[in-house]
């Protein structure tokens, strides 16, 4: 027998929260691109899972497409936040506000 | 030879495109192409005007298809030339005095660092002259037209850094432009009316039946208007004499020569209109004469060596239209001619007499340059014989053939003010001649004066033998060469048996023209006479006529100043005030609307996150509430 859906969507479920808390509580910007890649293997885990139950390979498919958008995205999420401490020696999205009225 | 009529503008306008673009680089050269691209026009102008000749007088009028220029619904305007005795005739004065000049400017022009640009426009006029007097139809002439308005501007304003040149340019198109806006309605009104703007269409005399003829007498009066201001006519000769501050070749070219005669020309070519009117034949008499004398007397009063040929250009151009109000088409024609022959000369020898005394242009402060300018002073002799009407040279010839029509056909009035114009002519070119070439020197410019180079010489020779002698042309008005060839296209000349006899007219004629010319040799060149207390004792008069009789003045209070006044209204009230008002309180609005906006954007990533999150919660429940 397999593992009941209900422990992955927990886990899963636990993932996603603890990456969007990470988002709003955290200033560093490494860090909330961190929990921004928890919340992605959030959704993944559950998108595995639910690809189990039903017996097809459309949710592992999927999966691959969000892995390797989520390396593009943290080449350039990366690069992003390089430049910016270089210039000014922060990685505190607080002292980055200046596009704002 | 015919089908070749096509490179007769096409010449100028290679001229043209080689010279803009390698004038620099051509340097004294440029001169040189030009004047050899409107020679090579000139050579071919006379084939194609041997080849008319050969054709008996009835099929001498060919039309030259070249392309489709334009077609629209039931409109269309194709790029035709027309070939026919009449123009013929402008252009073999516009390619052969064109040529002669282009001489003469290689001298005059001699160490302009702007030698290529001034032979590009000059070519580029003469192109566009050619193509104004070789349409076929009114569409294409007036490409042409607008054309040398365009390059009088360009030439008047050569010398832009001055600012006199600058504004004269202004002035000269401005008020060409009152014309062109009257002409330009007069054309559509004939493609409404008529159907056509086709020469062939709307000049058959069957035209007549289609509209009644008040039709017809406003198209004319319209077309009429753009003549007044090409050929500055009164009301609209103003910028004539300030475009004399154009280089002097300019002046003989385009404000003697040829542009100013387009007008001229454009009235004979469209008789057909004048005569079904009627009416516009009248008005055109009047213009005419009113302008001829008006022009004489204010040239009577200018001390600028060029401003009297200016005036003297006005008043010439008005006989030409009084001979053209009374159906003497030819002979308006033959004067458009002869006057391009003697006015270029006069010109010519006025530039070089400028040439040679450091742009000395006050005939108060020349005299005796005939000794140290020899041919200078024999050109303008010939020049000024023929335009006072001397017997037997071309200005007689086309003068006095004008008045003894007005006289014969019973116009008394139109002679006897015509005989007064033809005496103040004398007069004012007698002033002319004998203040700057006889008497004595009386400047340190004028005593050290130098004749000109030869190649601006030269020319001087071709257009005394057509001042002296184009009269052969048209020794009698019923049997001479111009008449008999124009006949076809442009009708007989017209006579009566009214008015005294031929032999009274040529001594009234004599005794006008050489009793002129006594009088102005006693006062101004025989020592005889103070002039110059004379003229301090009548000083209003000499201002009054040297001003133009202040129309100018008129213009500028009447006109001009209530139109600023107006502009500055529209400016300050409506256009700052209403207009500008309005935008800007549209944009304050919005500017108002976005202040409340834009505090939602802090800046700070995690309020974005956080809406972000809150959205997302938002969606979730809304899908989750549908179920």
């Amino acid at each position: 027998m397999s593992t009941p859906i209900a422990y992955f969507l927990v886990v899963s479920a636990a993932l996603f929260t603890i990456g969007t808390v990470g988002v709003m509580v955290r200033r560093n910007a490494l860090v909330i691109f961190m929990s921004v890649e928890l919340q992605l293997n959030g959704v993944n885990l559950a998108l595995v899972a639910f690809s189990r139950l039903h017996g097809n390979l459309t949710g592992q498919v999927l999966t691959f497409f969000s892995m390797v958008v989520a390396a593009a995205e943290v080449v350039v999420g990366l690069a992003i936040i390089v430049y910016v401490f270089r210039r000014r020696r922060t990685a505190n999205v607080d002292d980055l506000a200046v596009l704002r009225w | 030879m015919t089908e070749a009529v096509w490179l007769v503008p096409a010449l100028p306008f290679l001229g043209f495109i080689v010279d803009l673009f390698a004038g620099r680089r051509l340097g004294r050269a440029a001169g040189w192409l030009a004047t050899l691209s409107v020679a090579a026009a000139a050579v071919v102008a006379v084939g194609v005007g041997l080849d008319v000749l050969a054709h008996p007088a009835e099929e001498r009028t060919t039309i030259v298809h070249l392309y489709d220029w334009i077609r629209v619904g039931a409109f269309s305007a194709a790029a035709d030339l027309r070939v026919d005795q009449l123009s013929v005739l402008m252009i073999l004065v516009v390619t052969i005095v064109g040529t002669l000049i282009h001489l003469y400017a290689i001298g005059y022009m001699e160490g302009d660092p702007r030698l290529g640009r001034f032979f590009a426009y000059l070519n580029l006029f003469v192109s566009f002259m050619l193509v104004l007097v070789l349409a076929e139809n009114l569409l294409l002439l007036y490409v042409g037209w607008e054309g040398v308005g365009l390059c009088s501007y360009l030439l008047i304003g050569f010398w832009f850094d001055r600012p006199a040149a600058a504004n004269a340019a202004k002035k000269a198109f401005v008020t060409t432009r009152i014309g062109d806006t009257f002409m330009l309605v007069g054309i559509a009104l004939v493609f409404l009316r008529l159907g056509s703007l086709d020469f062939s269409v709307v000049l058959d005399p069957a035209i007549e039946a289609v509209q009644p003829s008040g039709v017809f007498t406003v198209i004319a009066l319209l077309l009429f208007a753009g003549a007044i201001g090409k050929s500055a006519q009164v009301p609209l000769h103003v910028w004539l004499p300030d475009a004399m501050e154009g280089p002097t070749p300019v002046s003989a070219l385009i404000h003697a020569a040829t542009m100013v005669t387009a007008g001229v020309y454009l009235v004979v070519r469209t008789h057909l209109f004048f005569e079904i009117s009627g009416v516009a034949l009248v008005v055109v008499l009047v213009v005419g004469v009113v302008t001829a004398l008006y022009a004489a007397l204010s040239a009577l009063g200018q001390d600028d060596i060029k401003r009297v040929l200016a005036y003297s250009t006005v008043s010439q151009l008005g006989f030409m239209f009084t001979a053209a109000g009374m159906r003497a088409y030819s002979v308006a024609m033959f004067m458009l001619a002869a006057h391009a022959c003697y006015k270029a000369l006069l010109f010519l020898s006025a530039g070089s007499v400028m040439h040679g005394t450091h742009e000395l242009s006050d005939l108060k402060r020349m005299g005796g340059l005939r000794r140290r300018m020899p041919w200078t002073a024999g050109a303008a002799i010939a020049g000024a014989l023929s335009l006072a009407g001397v017997i037997g040279l071309a200005g007689y010839v086309a003068k006095d053939e004008i008045l003894a029509i007005a006289s014969e056909t019973g116009r008394t009035a139109v002679w006897v003010l015509g005989t007064l114009a033809a005496l103040l002519s004398a007069l004012y070119i007698g002033r002319w001649l004998f203040l700057t070439f006889f008497g004595d020197p009386r400047s340190e410019e004028a005593g050290r004066a130098h004749e000109s180079p030869p190649v601006m010489l030269v020319p001087f020779l071709a257009l005394a033998v057509g001042a002296v002698g184009l009269g052969v042309l048209m020794l009698d008005p019923e049997t001479g060469l111009v008449p008999t060839f124009l006949e076809p296209v442009l009708g007989a000349v017209p006579h009566g048996d009214a008015g005294v006899e031929a032999a009274v007219l040529v001594v009234i004629s004599q005794v006008v023209a050489l009793g002129g010319l006594a009088v102005t040799w006693l006062v101004y060149a025989s020592a005889r006479v103070d002039w110059l207390a004379l003229r301090l004792r009548l000083a209003p008069l000499p201002r009054f006529l040297g001003h133009g009789m202040y129309v100018d003045d008129l213009y500028a209070r009447v006109l001009v100043a209530p139109a600023k006044a107006g502009s500055a209204i529209l400016a300050t009230v409506v256009d700052a005030g209403a207009v500008d008002g309005l935008v800007n309180a549209v944009g304050r609005l919005f500017q108002s609307l976005a202040g409340v906006g834009r505090r939602v954007q802090t800046g700070l990533v995690r309020t974005y996150a956080l809406a972000f999150l809150l959205g997302a919660l938002a969606l979730l429940a809304y899908v989750g509430v549908r179920g």
